[in-house]
C-alpha cells in the first residue's frame, strides 16, 4: 500500500550477533522516543495540555530545591546556571509552542515537547559565536527535566507502542536498560560505542543483536521505518525491500527460535570427558533475567550486578524492604543453586544521578565499589540488611567490589556483623566473597583470601587494569587483549594461591563465554565459571566434549607463549578439533577482541 | 509605546547569567518590552531567555528597547539603569 522506500545500506561494527527485522524506535539526546502518538479524543486535548503545565509545575519545584541545596554548598555565584534553566522551562515562548503543538496535531505532550525543543535547538546550531551555541546543553537539560517528570521518570512510554522495535540513537547508556522492554526490543543500532563498551556487554547478555559504531545514519532513519540489523557483519539497512526480507527469511526465523526458550537437555551436572565437575553460573544484571538463566541450565547466578536496580529506580534508592523483595525473588527462584549479589557498584559508565556533584576524568580509578559504600555506610547497611533478609529464603552470597586492601574487606565485615546485631538477625550465615579486579588484590592476594570464603575474578577489569587500557578510549581500545601473557600470568597465579588457601574461585568475565578462553582457563584450574547466560549452552556443550588432562597441556603450553596473537593463534588450532560445535563465530572475538586487529609493526 | 537605546558593555555580552537578570526585570512590568539590533527587523520578547540568548549579543553591540504598555516609563527606567550598571557585574 506505502510508496516503496529507497533501500539504504549501513556499515558499523556487529558487536552482538544475531539477525532481526523490526521498526524502528528513534531515541532523542537523552535516550527518549520522540514518538507522536495520536490522542484519541479531541477531549484529552485539554488533558494533555493539563498534562504537560504540572510536568513544569513540578520540574520548577525540583529546580528551586536543586538551587537551594547547591547555594549552600558552593555559593550563589555557581548556582545562578540553574536560574537560568528555571527561565529556560518557563519560557513563555516555548510554552506556548509546545501548547500550540499538543492542540494543533492532537498530539502526545512528550512528543509537542521535543518537536518545539528541536526547532529551537536547530536554530541555536547556526549561531557563530560558540558561547551561544554551547547553551544548547542548558536547553537540553531543562527539558530533559520536563520530560523525566512528564513520563515518570521512565525513558520511553513502552505501553503506547507495539510490534518487534529496533532501538536506533547516537548512543545508549547502560543505565537506559533498566528502563528497557526486552519482550518489544529486538535490536540495537548505534553511532557510537564498541564492543568493549557496556552496552556492547549487556546487549550480548540480553541476547540482542546490536551494531555500533554506524557513522552518520541517523539522519536517514525515522521512528516506524522497517530496519533489517545484522549483528554478525555490522550490517544496518534501512527500508529493506521485501525480496531481501525474503531471501534471509530462513536465517532471520533460525535466530528467532534460538533466542525462545531452549530444549531442556540441560539439567544434569556439568563434568569434562575425564571426570571433573565444572560449575557454569550466570552473570545477571536484571531480576527479570532469571527465566533466561533457568532456561539456560546455568547453576545459579556467580554475579548479580546490583547497581542496575539502583539506576533503574525512580527515586534513586530503593528502599531495604524493596531491595529485599528483589533479592528473595531472586534467591527463590534460583533455589537450590546460589545467587551471588555483589554490593552496589557504581562507577565508569554506569554512574548514578548522585554521583553528577564529582566528576573525576577517569571515574574507574575513582569512588566506586567498596570505596564508595565504605564511605556511604548507611547506604552500604541498607543494602546489606536487605540480602541478609534474602538468605532466609536460599543460598546468598555477598561479593565486595573493587576491592584493594585488606582493611577495605575488615572494615565491610565490621559493618555486617553489626547490621546482624542491630537487626537481630544473628544466626544468619552468609558467605562473603571479593571481586579480584585490581592488580594489588591479585598481588596480595595470599592474605586477602584469608578473610573471605571464596574469591571472584573480574576480567574485564582486570585486565583493563593490568594493561592500563581504558577500553571506552578507540585510541588505545586494540590494546585491551585479555590474551596478554600478563593476564594469563595473573589468571593462573590466582588459581595457584587458591588451591594453596582452599577458597573457592569464580571466574566472572566476558572472557569465559568464549569457547577458546573457557578451555583456558578450565586448564589453568578454574572449575566455576560465571558468564552471560545466553553463553552457558555452548561452553556446556564445550567443556563436555573436553578432556581436564587435554585443557590442561594446551594451557601451559599457551603460558609459554610471548605475544596475544600466538596464544589465540594456539588456542584456535588445538582447541577446534577437539570439540564437536563450530567455533569458527568466535574465532574473530580472541583474534580480534575490538573489532580493531591486532596492532602491526610496519618494520 | 517608549523606544531607547542601550549599549551592551559587557565583557561577554548579555551571556546567560545576564540574560536572567533582564529576563526576571522585564518580567515584572505588565508592558511588552522587545528587542532587536539596530538596523534589523526581528524583534526579541524580553521576556523570553531562549529568545535572548539566540540574539547572541556581543560586547559593544548597541540595541534598540521598544516598551509598549501601561507601566513603559517605569520599565524604561529600570532597564536603563540595568544596562548602564553592566548587569551588577564587575566588567
Amino acid at each position: 500500500m506505502s510508496s516503496a522506500k529507497v533501500e539504504m545500506i549501513f556499515q558499523g561494527n556487529g558487536v552482538s550477533p544475531g539477525l532481526v527485522v523490526g521498526q524502528a524506535l528513534k531515541l532523542g539526546s537523552h535516550n527518549r522516543a520522540i514518538l507522536k502518538i495520536q490522542l484519541a479524543h479531541e477531549n484529552l486535548v485539554e488533558e494533555e495540555v493539563l498534562r504537560f503545565e504540572e510536568a513544569v509545575r513540578v520540574s520548577r519545584e525540583q529546580l528551586l530545591l536543586l538551587k537551594a541545596q547547591l547555594e549552600e554548598k558552593v555559593g550563589r555565584e555557581h548556582a545562578f546556571i540553574l536560574d537560568v534553566h528555571l527561565l529556560m522551562l518557563e519560557d513563555r515562548s516555548l510554552h506556548a509552542e509546545i501548547v500550540e503543538n499538543i492542540r494543533r496535531y492532537r498530539a502526545n505532550a512528550e512528543w509537542a515537547v521535543c518537536q518545539a525543543t528541536d526547532r529551537i535547538l536547530r536554530a541555536y546550531e547556526s549561531l557563530e559565536d560558540e558561547y551561544f551555541r554551547e547553551r544548547r546543553s542548558d536547553i537540553e537539560s531543562a527539558v530533559d527535566r520536563i520530560l523525566i517528570n512528564l513520563s515518570g521518570g521512565k525513558g520511553v512510554g513502552w505501553k503506547s507502542v507495539s510490534g518487534d522495535l529496533i532501538i536506533v540513537s547516537h548512543r545508549f547508556d547502560p543505565s537506559a536498560f533498566a528502563a528497557f522492554d526486552v519482550e518489544k526490543v529486538k535490536g540495537l543500532a548505534l553511532e557510537s560505542g564498541g564492543r568493549t563498551s557496556h552496552t556492547a556487554i549487556i546487549a550480548r547478555a540480553m541476547g540482542l543483536p546490536a551494531v555500533m559504531g554506524i557513522p552518520d545514519f541517523l539522519p536517514h532513519v525515522s521512528s516506524g521505518d522497517t530496519l533489517l540489523l545484522n549483528g554478525d557483519d555490522g550490517q544496518l539497512i534501512v527500508n529493506p525491500s521485501p525480496a531481501r526480507i525474503e531471501s534471509l527469511r530462513a536465517r532471520i526465523d533460525q535466530f528467532r527460535a534460538a533466542a525462545e526458550p531452549a530444549a531442556a537437555s540441560t539439567m544434569a551436572s556439568l563434568a569434562t570427558t575425564d571426570g571433573t565437575l565444572i560449575c557454569l553460573q550466570a552473570n545477571t544484571e536484571f531480576p527479570h533475567e532469571v527465566a533466561a538463566v533457568k532456561r539456560s541450565g546455568a547453576e545459579g547466578i556467580g554475579l548479580f550486578r546490583s547497581e542496575f536496580i539502583f539506576i533503574g529506580h525512580p527515586h534513586g534508592y530503593p528502599s531495604m524492604e524493596e531491595q529485599a523483595e528483589i533479592y528473595r525473588k531472586l534467591v527463590e527462584a534460583m533455589t537450590p543453586h546460589s545467587v551471588a549479589i555483589r554490593t552496589l557498584d557504581t562507577g565508569a559508565d554506569k554512574s548514578l544521578p548522585d554521583d553528577d556533584a564529582v566528576i573525576s576524568s577517569n571515574s574507574n580509578m575513582g569512588l566506586r565499589g567498596i570505596r564508595a559504600s565504605l564511605l556511604h555506610q548507611a547506604d552500604f547497611c541498607t543494602q546489606i540488611e536487605a540480602i541478609l533478609r534474602a538468605s532466609s529464603s536460599g543460598k546468598v552470597e555477598i561479593v565486595l567490589p573493587m576491592v584493594t586492601t585488606i582493611q577495605e574487606i575488615r572494615e565491610a565485615k565490621t559493618l555486617i556483623e553489626r547490621v546482624l546485631i542491630d537487626t537481630g538477625m544473628g544466626q544468619t550465615s552468609y558467605a562473603l566473597g571479593a571481586m579480584i579486579e585490581i592488580p594489588a588484590a591479585v598481588l596480595s592476594l595470599e592474605t586477602l583470601a584469608r578473610e573471605v570464603d571464596f574469591l571472584c575474578v573480574g576480567t574485564n577489569d582486570l585486565v583493563q587494569y593490568l594493561l592500563a587500557v581504558d577500553r571506552g578510549n578507540p585510541q588505545v581500545a586494540h590494546l585491551f587483549q585479555p590474551l596478554h601473557p600478563a593476564v594469563l600470568r595473573c589468571l593462573a597465579y590466582i588459581t595457584d594461591v587458591c588451591k594453596r588457601a582452599q577458597k573457592r574461585v569464580r571466574v566472572c568475565g566476558e572472557i569465559s563465554a568464549n569457547p577458546f578462553y573457557a578451555v583456558l582457563l578450565l586448564g589453568m584450574g578454574f572449575t566455576n565459571l560465571s558468564m552471560n547466560p545466553l553463553a552457558v549452552p555452548v561452553i556446556r556443550k564445550v567443556i563436555s566434549d573436553m578432556a581436564l588432562a587435554d585443557a590442561r597441556a594446551i594451557a601451559e603450553k599457551a603460558l609459554t607463549l610471548i605475544t596475544a596473537q600466538e596464544i589465540a593463534d594456539y588456542l584456535v588450532e588445538s582447541v577446534t578439533p577437539r570439540i564437536s560445535l563450530d567455533l569458527t563465530p568466535f574465532v574473530k572475538e580472541i583474534r580480534d577482541p575490538n573489532g580493531h586487529g591486532f596492532p602491526q609493526r610496519s618494520s | 509605546m517608549i523606544k531607547l537605546t542601550v549599549l551592551v558593555k559587557n565583557k561577554l555580552g548579555l551571556h546567560a547569567r545576564a540574560a536572567a537578570k533582564l529576563v526576571r526585570l522585564a518580567s515584572s512590568f505588565t508592558s511588552n518590552i522587545y528587542l532587536s539590533r539596530v538596523g534589523a527587523n526581528q524583534q526579541i520578547d524580553s521576556k523570553s531567555i531562549l529568545g535572548i540568548l539566540m540574539l547572541a549579543v556581543a560586547q559593544g553591540t548597541p540595541l534598540i528597547v521598544s516598551i509598549d504598555g501601561r507601566d513603559e516609563i517605569e520599565a524604561g527606567k529600570a532597564l536603563q539603569k540595568l544596562f548602564e550598571q553592566n548587569f551588577g557585574e564587575e566588567n
